[in-house]
């Protein structure tokens, strides 16, 4: 063999290595996924056939079924209200502190961002345990309000701390431009930086609703059955149906079908969010 | 000028009801941000302050729900130090932490590199293996405890077939049942950790790298002096990042062995729950979560000053 072949024989082994590399990362990451939607549409006896059925005839059984026997809608809509109520509140609380940190200086900013910091820090049951018994004193305990109020806390803070840095990359011209021809900073803020800084907020409504769509403890802690959401019912059928697996799956994937879906779509804001904070 | 002051001004100035002229002098200059300040200082003081104030102040009591609290100073705090439960459960949550975000770590700088390469397919890939960032933990929990189920699940069926010894089950046996929910938490967030490091990939300077293929350097030493200094930063701060968040687990450990079998897998989250909720001991179980707040803060107090430390070049 020549040395010129060798070189091309150790590159392409090379090549080779890492597509096999790549392609088995790749199957580890999704194969649960796939197994959810796949175990869905299943019959119930499949789940006892070992070794595995890799091919299937595709059922829609399942999904009737957990429609006939539970709540299903009821869970789905409080998933619902409790993800888009802490999102409207977080950003309605949020973008503006955001603005207002990336534009004055004032005393007491650093305290209260160092605050706002902590609560990425903070194990969720510190507060949580505390906010029960004050839920349970207000009569506040076992409502959606509740859970959105909780969740609220942590998307704010992120909201804020995002938009910060969203505001503090547009250049403050435009702005100070319009301060100079009579404008209120509370017009500039409205009317200049805030449709300049879109990206920031559909990041920052993605991250809060994704964040309360898969919350499982806050709920847990503060819901009561009427008000469950999605992953406290799918919690009831492991118990109920000790192996009802395919049963809990076709439930699954109403929990996850929402938050993949988005984080497809809006891929980019997704991204950006994760990284945010990672790389500066 | 004192905030009466200006107020007794902006009322001459107007000469409106206080209150109105006061607002209005606000709405003045740049003054009239700190409005925006106002809503979620005053959130944080009444959602996030106030409980973590009461926490602290309720672990001084003996109070179970429904039964009157009495002071009893450190006392939950003194049987904390007795309590080998929970004294298990802090270990626990640190082997947790450290065997999990080191993993996540070592892979995430592994397959960034694989992936770093830039073309259509490696955009797709990239997509995709964020996937289970966003899967709902504890659905991606029951699912793994199927995967795992000791009878009917696939990763105990093709384990067994390949002739690997695991005893009755990865989640039944105390000696791998911590490790079964590592290995979901790494499958969970690894993808995180990748992701984070190829932004910090991209943005290097590509200048050292071509003084050092000059040099003769081959691709290990380029990873070594150039890759892993110049990408320090970014490394502490996803370390950071996973460990703050590793440190607040409960969903999926929940989901796959409730703390079991015994108590291997009770991590402290998982220890607070089970005195505060449900035996109703909510003056321990707070002892118990001011402490686990401590060592939160110590760690993201500790990785910070790492972060902006001389020694490693610092942050900026």
């Amino acid at each position: 063999m020549t040395p010129l072949q060798s070189h091309r024989l150790k590159k392409g082994l090379l090549w080779g290595l890492r597509v096999l590399t790549i392609g088995a990362v790749v199957c580890f990451v999704l194969f649960p996924i796939y197994w959810v939607f796949a175990t869905s549409f299943r019959e119930r006896i499949d789940m006892f056939r070992l070794p595995p059925q890799w091919i299937f005839k595709p059922i829609w059984d399942n999904f009737k079924y957990i429609f006939r026997t539970m709540p299903v809608s009821r869970w789905a809509l409080n998933s619902s209200v409790i993800s888009v109520g802490t999102m409207m509140l977080s950003l309605l609380i949020g973008v503006p502190a955001g603005y207002a940190f990336s534009r004055v200086e004032f005393r007491g900013k650093r305290v209260l961002l160092t605050f706002i910091l902590l609560t990425r820090a903070i194990p969720p049951l510190v507060i949580a345990l505390p906010f029960r018994v004050m839920m349970q004193s207000v009569g506040l305990f076992g409502t959606r309000t509740a859970v959105i109020l909780i969740d609220t806390v942590y998307n704010a803070a992120f909201t804020a701390w995002l938009m910060s840095g969203i505001f503090e990359s547009i250049p403050v011209d435009l702005e100070e431009a319009a301060l100079i021809d009579g404008c209120s900073p509370i017009r500039a803020f409205w009317s200049i930086a805030l449709p300049l800084s879109k990206p920031g907020l559909v990041t920052s409504a993605l991250f809060a609703f994704i964040f309360s769509w898969n919350d499982f403890l806050f709920a847990l802690t503060l819901t009561s059955p009427p008000t469950a959401t999605l992953p406290l019912g799918m919690l009831s059928t492991y118990g109920v149906m000790s192996i009802g697996w395919t049963y809990m799956t076709a439930l699954g994937c109403f929990a996850i079908i929402p938050v993949i879906l988005l984080s497809l779509l809006l891929q980019r804001y997704y991204v950006s969010g994760l990284t945010f904070g990672g790389v500066k | 000028m004192s905030v009466l002051a200006h107020v007794l001004t902006t009322y001459r100035r107007y000469g409106e009801p206080m209150l109105v002229g006061w607002v209005n002098g606000c709405f003045k200059g740049k003054r009239s941000l700190f409005l925006f300040i106002i809503p979620i200082t005053l959130y944080m003081v009444a959602f996030f302050l106030y409980p973590v104030i009461y926490g602290i102040f309720i672990s001084f009591y003996d109070y179970s729900l429904g039964s009157p609290r009495t002071f009893i100073g450190l006392q939950n705090y003194v049987l904390l130090t007795h309590d080998t439960q929970s004294i298990n459960s802090f270990f626990t949550t640190a082997i947790f932490v450290a065997s999990a975000v080191l993993s996540q770590l070592v892979l995430g700088i592994g397959v960034a590199l694989l992936l770093s390469h830039e073309s259509k397919t490696m955009n797709i890939i990239r997509t995709v293996i964020l996937l289970p960032t966003v899967f709902t933990p504890l659905v991606a929990g029951l699912v793994w405890k199927a995967l795992y189920h000791p009878d009917l699940g696939l990763i105990t069926y093709y384990l067994q077939a390949l002739g690997i010894n695991i005893g009755r089950g990865l989640t039944v046996e105390r000696s791998t049942a911590l490790f079964s929910v590592i290995l979901v938490d790494i499958w969970q967030w690894t993808p995180l950790m990748v992701i984070i490091i190829l932004a910090g990939l991209k943005s290097l300077p590509r200048e050292p790298y071509e003084a050092g293929v000059v040099d003769g350097a081959s691709s290990w030493q380029l990873f070594q002096y150039i890759t892993l200094p110049l990408l320090r930063p970014t490394l502490a701060v996803a370390l950071l990042i996973r460990s703050l968040d590793a440190m607040k687990i409960f969903d999926i450990i929940w989901a796959i062995t409730g703390g079991g079998p015994g108590t291997s897998t009770t991590v402290t989250n998982l220890r607070i729950y089970e005195v505060g909720v449900q035996h109703l001991r909510i003056g321990y179980a707070s002892a118990l979560s001011n402490v686990l707040l401590v060592l939160g803060v110590i760690t993201g107090v500790l990785f910070i000053n790492l972060l902006y430390s001389k020694k490693y070049g610092g942050m900026r």
